[in-house]
């Protein structure tokens, strides 16, 4: 894991946002499945989970449908610190996805609003590219260039 | 695509004149001339900016000699938008959604103890 620390910045993402609403409430959201299909995927997707069971080693399984198809998904947690951390691999729901990627997510105590951070680490270049490729299918959207310039501008 | 050449591009795409340049050429061809036009800038800096997103192979320079248009090479682009883009993208809507329900969940929390209180 450490290894894969030290050279992994052309391999991970990084998202942050702040939500307003309180951490407890916000965490609650990613760990209860009748909270988690209802914001889970970009707009025009449902989220359906099959189980859910967050503890490590557990799994959530969900199919996300939408315009550009259905997506049956899969995250194993490593760790589970209520209300502060998640840690977990995302992918395909088949077993050894060689293309899952490990996501931590750290919530923020902020008084009414949370912060939360979001590092997605791929297992290879090649792994982010084709990840990420799928997103953008998923996402459907048509990139142009002042949405880049918008990315760049914000520092991505 | 190497980490290297993806630095290149993020550095050519560092500078706002240079952002406006690649706006504009994605609109179609221009000279060193046209480009110059809407910037408060001589034909000499343009140049300079041109000479870093051409290095980047963000663009391409004609053969013309006299006119030598600048045409935006799509390729480092694309791959810079990819990097992140449909991942970030599917979050931030995701995370827009997750802040509208959090938010009502919330206002709805405060109502129902507001209710038990009262009913006490």
């Amino acid at each position: 894991m450490s290894a894969r620390a030290s050279s992994s910045a052309d391999r991970e993402v990084l998202i942050t946002r702040i939500i307003n609403a309180p951490r407890d409430l916000v965490f609650a959201a990613w760990v209860d499945p009748k909270h988690a299909d209802k914001w889970m995927g970009p707009v025009g997707y449902t989220t359906v989970t099959r189980s859910m069971d967050v503890r490590p080693g557990g799994m959530w399984r969900f199919t996300m449908s939408g315009p550009q198809g259905v997506f049956p998904s899969r995250v194993t947690y490593i760790e589970v610190v209520k209300p502060s951390q998640l840690v977990y691999r995302h992918g395909a729901d088949r077993d050894d996805d060689p293309d899952a990627f490990d996501v931590t997510v750290t919530f923020e105590d902020l008084g009414d609003k949370t912060h939360i951070t979001m590092r997605s680490v791929f297992p290879s270049v090649a792994a982010r590219d084709k990840v990420v490729k799928e997103f953008k299918a998923i996402e459907g959207g048509y990139q142009t260039l002042e949405r880049l310039e918008k990315h760049v501008q914000a520092g991505g | 695509m190497l980490a290297t050449s993806l630095d290149a591009t993020f550095a050519a795409l560092a500078d706002p004149t240079r952002r406006a340049i690649l706006a504009r050429l994605a609109e179609g061809d221009a000279s060193v001339l046209e480009l110059a036009e809407p910037f408060a800038m001589s034909q000499p800096a343009i140049s300079k900016h041109l000479k870093v997103l051409e290095r980047a192979g963000l663009i391409e320079r004609g053969r013309d000699a006299q006119r030598r248009p600048c045409r935006l090479v799509a390729g480092p682009l694309k791959e810079v938008v990819e990097f992140a883009q449909g991942y970030r993208q599917f979050w931030d809507q995701s995370f827009d959604r997750l802040d509208d329900y959090v938010q009502k969940l919330h206002a709805k929390g405060r109502k129902n103890v507001r209710k038990s209180k009262q009913q006490r």
